[in-house]
């Protein structure tokens, strides 16, 4: 029956309020507790489900997300920060969910466009850019961060053509271990570009970057982060419910579903194929360009294969394709790898100084990340291969299409009978 | 600078034979499940961690120093290919099988869960056992051939010799034994071999078991020459010996081995060279990304490899 | 006029030679047959001619100008569409958006406009999805519009191909087996139905089909290939009467004793 409630999007209305206020109290008052952190989180999914109409959902939706959350996010805005974890993430699996959702494109490299893009602001902000570049025009200051987020998007959708036009001629299973050579390789580059002359820094990174500055204000808290990040995801889920359901859209699904197919109804393989890795890309960009603002420095370690397939683990627990599955599946696994195992570790920890258990450091459960991921890989594979949240293709309206104005006119080959007759 | 030539060509060659016998394992997959299984590199490194703690284990026991150094390597080949045959076989079984004919991906998403299992388990028992997951393991064969012009440790001997008697029993194996004509049978067409009363299951079991033990022996062989090992060797080493195994036409034995010294030469010969040609600018750090640039342009200009048929798509 | 000409097209898949030398002309308007018996060449003919084998040898002719070289999808914007032998739906879609992806080469949507929406994007989904649901209709399953199409039975399976192969607005359609697997009745269907696409849309269509009475009861002019090489052509007349091709079907023996 629970089921049942989630997939008709029954769940009543006073639920979701309650549960809302519930949760949003608990963090309030108790402050740093995870399950009362995760509860406010999982009431965007309720909005979700909840009966009522789209503006009704809309509202209470936006109400969390704006108003709830820095509002009770805890001392500091602990939370805050949490969620803007959360929200980076949730961010590129949104991006990964185009190649990968829709496009059929396992691409095991992904976190190398988010390398492109945080990189891209980090060198130009900070003196770094000095070291190639004749002059002394560097460091840009923190305002340059709202043009950065569309010169990010752009040097990343230049980085996925240029590695997609070599990649994605290759067929079919072959492109996971290209892709994954290709994360190496750019880790690899950027860890070494140091000499002969000096575009990254190599292996020391690139510090100090500057906060995002709007009017004098400098943002470098949580506070304006989460918001920033906020915005940036209502633009990708836009995109992504836009493409979806697009002439682009149904070309990528075409792709992934039948190639030769696809071929044969005019769809080029490469076009098509390099639109969804530039604009998958794209958006990785883009967060990478917050990513870098947010941490103030960035080094080749924060882009390994590591990130890559946790990105990838998000879009498939939570149900490659599908939006709200991929929004769920980004919060879940973020979750877990930035709340769950530390706070479990904590425990542990606790235990052991009170000489209750001797835990070998190795076994530290914030390490345990690789263990889960392949758990869950295993698991979806085997028992929902769909995800949490499984993609379903949007229902057309039969009577609409029958009202509408055009369909008196006769197109394309049906406009042969019409002349016969 | 050529002085180091034939110092360069021994290190090649070993490196070159680890690859080709690990190459093996994914090509013997592929040519029957049309599947790349990502988790044949950690099999690999299985292998390594499981030879290292049976000569650790003789070693604490006092009984490798009185015992002949062959004795010693060859239980140690026999156990490390005996536990990571059974241990492909048993993830065949449990993560594979279940999704033959499920979409394309699927299956590919279940072997990189396992590949990332397999790595945090293996550390996991190490740091509960030994509290690190870094071992050194005991070196059987210390001596060197001195040839004047290349010096030939013992090890890279052993690893050479292995490696070619390893292919050439599988050779035999598949080209006249009764098991191996079903293996090459069903390659060819599986639904026409379980026709045949060939059981389909059965081989498939086999590929894998001989598969995962192989890349189980090259573990042995890559803790005896390098001498030290962590859980996450199998990475890099398994995408080089893929490479190796597309190079050489991917479901073709032979060009599996070809591929793999071919490789191995390439890499040794960029890593030494690579700095003295470009004065410095690009050095050894950038030999994989050398392996990775022949895995890319040989998948464009020659995907069937140097070995393999092309193959005419199904339509 | 020839509106497509296949001239002496080679191909060789290691060594076996599957078409050699298979010079074919189509007249506009017309619906030809090509037979033969299993592993005649017939569909490895068909995927030269739709650009996805490219041919070892000789060239083929669109209204005059060589298509050879091409990708099947430009080969398809130039006109020539095709259906499968074994049904290649897009199985997760709704059978009204395979239908709509026929008509991508005819629509002009780019990354941007999607992004923003804009006034010409939304009016031309308008109008695909109108001609998408029209096609249905005129193939007669717009009831089922709105189902995935791979939980569609085998039948509908079969026009909604057909009908996402319209969608392209061709001017040849390839149609590889499309009786395959039907019965007695659904093949008659069938077979009006493939001539109500000629007469009412002067489409020229080519099709590979092994039961006989619908060849010879539908097409104009027939092609024989066996071992990949033509041994006959002509009216379904002639080609019934013809000692090679019943050679080929039945075996020496057969022409021995009649």
């Amino acid at each position: 029956m629970e089921m049942n409630l989630l997939k008709n999007k029954e769940v009543p209305l006073l639920f979701t309020v309650l549960w809302i206020a519930v949760f949003s109290g608990a963090l309030y008052s108790l402050d740093k507790s995870v399950i009362a952190f995760m509860g406010v989180l999982f009431s965007i999914i309720l909005v979700y489900y909840t009966k009522g109409s789209n503006l009704i959902r809309f509202a209470l939706g936006a109400a969390v997300l704006l108003l709830i959350i820095p509002l009770v996010a805890g001392d500091n805005r602990y939370y805050m920060e949490v969620a803007t974890q959360v929200g980076i993430y949730v961010a590129m699996a949104l991006g990964l969910n185009i190649v990968v959702g829709f496009a059929g494109l396992l691409d095991l490299g992904y976190v190398a466009f988010f390398a492109a893009g945080a990189y891209a602001y980090a060198i130009f902000t900070t003196s770094q850019a000095n070291e190639f570049i004749p002059g002394d025009f560097f460091p840009l200051s923190g305002e340059w961060f709202w043009p950065f987020l569309i010169i990010g998007l752009i040097v990343a959708a230049i980085f996925g053509i240029l590695l997609g036009l070599p990649v994605l001629r290759v067929k079919g299973d072959y492109l996971a271990i290209v892709t994954l050579g290709f994360g190496e390789i750019i880790r690899i580059v950027f860890n070494n570009l140091d000499k002969p002359i000096n575009i990254t820094n190599g292996p020391q990174g690139i510090t100090p970057i500057p906060a995002p500055e709007l009017l004098g204000i400098k943002m470098g808290t949580p506070f304006y982060f989460y918001f920033i990040v906020l915005f940036v995801i209502a633009f990708i889920v836009l995109a992504n419910v836009r493409f979806e359901h697009s002439r682009l859209g149904r070309a990528w699904i075409a792709v992934r579903e039948d190639e030769l197919a696809a071929q044969s109804m005019g769809i080029s393989l490469l076009n098509t194929k390099l639109a969804a890795f530039a604009t998958g890309a794209s958006f990785a960009g883009i967060v990478g360009v917050i990513f870098a603002a947010k941490q103030t420095f960035v080094d080749p370690t924060s882009f390994t294969m590591n990130e890559s397939i946790a990105i990838l683990v998000m879009v498939i627990l939570g149900g490659s394709g599908s939006i709200p599955g991929v929004v769920l599946g980004a919060a879940f696994v973020t979750v877990l790898q930035v709340q769950l195992l530390k706070e479990f570790s904590n425990f542990l920890h606790g235990l052991q100084q009170s000489g209750l258990i001797n835990l070998p450091s190795q076994l530290d459960p914030s390490k345990f990340q690789r263990l889960v991921f392949g758990v869950i890989l295993v698991l979806v594979a085997l028992y929902r291969p769909n995800g949490l949240i499984p993609a379903k293709r949007k229902k057309d309206d039969i009577d609409s299409i029958k009202q509408s104005k055009h369909f008196g006119e006769q197109q394309g080959i049906l406009a042969k009978v019409a002349g016969r007759k | 600078m050529l002085s180091m030539l034939p110092q360069v060509l021994v290190d090649g060659l070993t490196l070159g034979f680890m690859y080709a016998v690990v190459a093996l394992g994914y090509t013997m997959v592929y040519g029957i499940l049309e599947f790349i299984n990502f988790a044949h590199g950690d099999l690999f490194m299985v292998g390594a961690f499981v030879g290292t703690e049976v000569l650790l284990t003789f070693e604490a026991l006092g009984t490798l120093e009185g015992m002949n150094p062959f004795v010693a390597f060859f239980i140690t080949l026999i156990v490390a290919m005996a536990i990571t045959g059974a241990l492909g076989v048993g993830i065949e079984r449990v993560a594979y099988r279940p999704l033959r004919g499920a979409p394309r991906l699927v299956p590919l998403i279940s072997a990189i869960g396992v590949s990332f299992l397999l790595q945090d388990l293996v550390r996991f028992s190490e740091a509960i056992y030994r509290n690190e997951f870094y071992l050194n393991s005991p070196q059987l064969f210390t001596g060197s051939l001195e040839l004047g012009f290349a010096t030939v440790p013992q090890k890279a001997i052993m690893v050479m010799v292995i490696a070619i008697v390893l292919m050439i029993v599988l050779t035999l194996f598949v080209n006249k034994t009764k098991w191996g004509i079903a293996m090459r049978a069903v390659a060819q067409d599986q639904s026409t071999a379980s026709l045949m009363t060939i059981n389909v299951d059965k081989v498939i079991m086999l590929t894998f078991l001989i598969g995962s033990s192989l890349g189980g022996a090259t573990g042995v062989l890559f803790a005896q020459n390098y001498g030290t090992i962590d859980p996450y060797i199998g990475f890099i080493l398994g995408l080089k010996a893929f490479t190796a195994a597309v190079l050489g036409g991917i479901g073709n034995l032979r060009g599996a081995m070809v591929g793999g010294v071919i490789i191995g030469l390439l890499e040794s010969l960029s890593g030494a060279y690579m700095g003295p040609l470009t004065n410095g600018a690009f050095g050894a750090e950038y030999k994989d990304v050398f392996a990775f640039s022949i895995l890319i342009l040989v998948l464009l200009f020659k995907p069937e490899g140097l070995f393999g048929e092309a193959v005419k798509e199904k339509v | 006029m020839a509106i497509l000409e296949a001239n002496g097209l080679t191909k060789r898949f290691g060594g076996l030679l599957a078409n050699e030398d298979v010079t074919v002309k189509i007249e506009e308007g017309s619906i030809t047959a090509v037979i033969g018996p299993n592993g005649a060449g017939k569909t490895t003919f068909f995927n030269m001619v739709t650009g996805f084998y490219e041919p070892d040898g000789g060239d083929v002719i669109l209204d005059g100008k060589s298509i050879k070289g091409l990708r099947p999808d430009q080969i398809a914007e130039r006109g020539i569409t095709r259906t499968f032998q074994n049904i290649r739906l897009f199985k997760e879609m709704t059978a009204l958006e395979n239908v709509m992806v026929g008509t991508h080469s005819r629509l002009s949507a780019g990354l941007l406009g999607i992004l923003f929406n804009t006034k010409k994007v939304r009016q031309e989904e308008e109008k695909a999805r109108v001609e998408a649901y029209k096609l249905m209709e005129y193939v007669g399953i717009e009831h089922i519009a709105n189902e995935a199409a791979g939980s569609l039975p085998y039948g509908l399976q079969r026009r909604l191909e057909i009908a996402r192969a319209l969608a392209t607005n061709p001017k040849i359609i390839l149609l590889d087996e499309p009786a395959a697997g039907m019965n007695p009745r659904e093949t008659v269907e069938m077979t009006d139905f493939i001539r109500k696409l000629k007469q009412e849309l002067n489409l020229t269509i080519i099709l590979i089909e092994h039961d006989m009475k619908l060849v010879m009861g539908l097409s104009e002019y027939i092609h024989v290939l066996d071992y990949g090489k033509k041994i006959a052509e002509g009216t379904p007349e002639q080609i019934r009467n013809n000692p090679k091709v019943i050679e080929a079907y039945l075996g020496k023996s057969a022409t021995e004793a009649s």
